[in-house]
């Protein structure tokens, strides 16, 4: 009931979705259709099901829900790993993003039984029966479980994030403090998965203005940056009833960050600097 | 959204940037906190004074609404409320309605709330000094 | 654009048909919930307000339609909506101080939301109850 990190997976639920119809309100090229069983191979005794979302780009079909047994005996212990397993057993067309499978890289954000996660960093024995597996909601998908990511790219070069000087630059290092390097701790860890952004009922509804979470939390990390001389412009970009403002605090940012970061605070930060400034 | 550009050969931060930041909206943030913390105790007041006066007849509820007491609290109540009203329901019309229509709809709804508060007060005052 | 170029549309990936309903989306929505129904009722508010200003004859109809036995279903409701709304709107005052974001405390604060509005609505009943209404 009360959850204390962000990996916690819930063990009861309530509601696993909204009591909405599966395809409400989505448009005809996005209706999800009845997909194909894939059996686990005859001598497996240890078996998940995994509902995957899949849509082939050059099948002009619309997407669809495969499900795929998993052979447990035969894979490591992660999502990853199911969806590795399954590449290379069962069907070599699955395609999604993938790198570290440590965690850090960021690649294979997507949606997990209803919540945003790392595929690398969720136990296979923490999902539900069956499991459902979808990419990043609200976005554009590129193929299975790849989403366009290309737009919230966009939003995070709109913040201008680097580091951004007016005195002249200093002969050897810009110097800071411990404690001034101590305010950027728990925004520059961010690995930009999109997780955050991607859960936002706000960023949903309103994505092509508001900023969302990701990218305001790295706007925090510039703006909290001691090192950084445009706070000013920083803020004055940041000012607005959409880029900043379509925040109404529903923490399901922080509540879904694989990293265990709090883009919700950042936020909340960032809109105290603002009445700072004219208070 | 148009992510493949085929409507519209803007550039992904073209699109991003939109037409800038309005660098204003630090305002309404701070008027509907403001209106908040009026609020708590003036409902509060207000959901007592109601269950205080359960079964009242119309005579006892005038006298109690006679009072200056209750007759400045009422209309501050109206005011803050409709105030706070006002603009949450703006907030929630920007987020879910994107076509021409939302300013109408936020028009409508500002001067709705002037429109019911000045009813209240006006109803409140002659109450207060009416025979 | 001739239609042997057409690209088809990329789907867009489920949002609300698919995430998950946790503590934090679904009081968030119920605040924006009960302040849209207060607004109905702060127009029943100023109804009953301007009937009761305009003598007994105009107020007598209204106080009646309130204390029907629907009027008071809905009365019921709007408490239960002002509570939910005032217990979550002092948790949001409390976010912009900046404090109460570590993710237990935003659970904690979540179901305290909760339990504080369902016995400030009972109290508030028994209360009015106890009054003779």
């Amino acid at each position: 009931m009360i959850i204390r990190s962000s990996d916690q997976v819930p063990h009861t639920t309530l509601l696993k979705r909204f009591p909405i119809p599966r395809n409400f309100g989505v448009t005809r090229e996005s209706r999800i259709g009845r997909g194909k069983i894939w059996p686990a191979p005859k001598a497996a005794t240890r078996i998940r099901a995994l509902e995957i979302y899949r849509y082939d780009p050059d099948s002009g079909e619309n997407p669809r829900l495969d499900t795929f047994e998993v052979d447990l005996d035969d894979c490591g212990p992660m999502v990853l790993d199911a969806l590795i397993w399954i590449k290379n057993k069962v069907d070599s067309t699955l395609t999604f993003r993938r790198s570290c499978r440590e965690g850090i890289c960021g690649s294979c954000a997507m949606n997990i039984d209803g919540t945003n996660w790392l595929a690398c960093t969720r136990f296979i024995s923490d999902l539900a029966t069956p499991a459902t597996i979808y990419p990043l909601a609200n976005l554009r998908i590129i193929k299975d479980l790849v989403p366009d990511l290309t737009h919230l790219f966009a939003q995070y070069a709109a913040i201008e994030p680097w580091l951004k000087s007016k005195t002249a630059e200093p002969e050897r290092e810009r110097l800071q403090s411990p404690d001034e390097r101590s305010k950027i701790d728990g925004y520059y860890e961010c690995i930009l998965c999109f997780c955050c952004t991607s859960g936002c009922p706000s960023h949903w509804w309103n994505g092509d203005r508001f900023f969302g979470p990701a990218v305001l939390l790295q706007a925090w990390r510039w703006l909290t940056d001691s090192r950084d001389e445009a706070k000013d412009e920083r803020l004055d970009n940041l000012e607005d009833p959409f880029r900043l403002y379509r925040c109404h605090t529903i923490l399901n940012c922080t509540r879904t960050c694989p990293k265990g970061l709090n883009p919700g605070k950042a936020i909340a930060e960032i809109k105290k600097t603002m009445i700072e400034r004219r208070s | 959204m148009d992510p493949q550009n085929m409507q519209n050969m803007r550039s992904p931060l073209a699109r991003a940037i939109g037409l800038g930041s309005a660098k204003e909206g630090v305002g309404v943030w701070w008027a509907e906190r403001v209106s908040a913390v009026a609020l708590v105790p003036l409902t509060l007041w207000f959901a007592a004074s109601i269950i205080a006066h359960t079964g009242s007849d119309y005579a006892t509820f005038i006298v109690w609404l006679r009072t200056p007491f209750a007759a400045i609290l009422m209309s501050l109540l109206l005011i803050a409320l409709f105030y706070h009203a006002a603009l949450g329901l703006q907030v929630v019309i920007e987020d879910y309605v994107h076509s021409a229509t939302r300013f109408a709809a936020v028009i409508a709804v500002r001067l709705g709330c002037c429109a019911l508060a000045g009813a209240g007060v006006v109803a409140i005052l002659r109450i207060a000094l009416g025979g | 654009m001739p239609s042997s170029m057409t690209t088809r549309p990329r789907p867009l990936s489920p949002n609300v048909q698919i995430y998950r309903p946790q503590l934090t989306s679904v009081l968030s929505i119920l605040n924006r919930i009960t302040g849209i129904l207060l607004s109905a009722c702060a127009v029943v508010l100023v109804v009953w307000l301007v009937a009761a200003a305009w003598g007994p004859q105009s107020y007598v109809p209204v106080q009646a339609a309130i204390a029907s036995w629907i009027g008071r279903i809905f009365l019921f409701g709007a408490t239960f909506a002002y509570f939910l709304h005032l217990c979550g709107g002092i948790r949001h005052l409390v976010w912009d101080t900046v404090h109460g974001f570590d993710l237990r405390w935003i659970y904690i604060s979540g179901w305290a939301v909760v339990a504080a509005s369902a016995v400030l609505t009972v109290a508030a009943w028994v209360a009015s109850a106890s009054m003779g209404g």
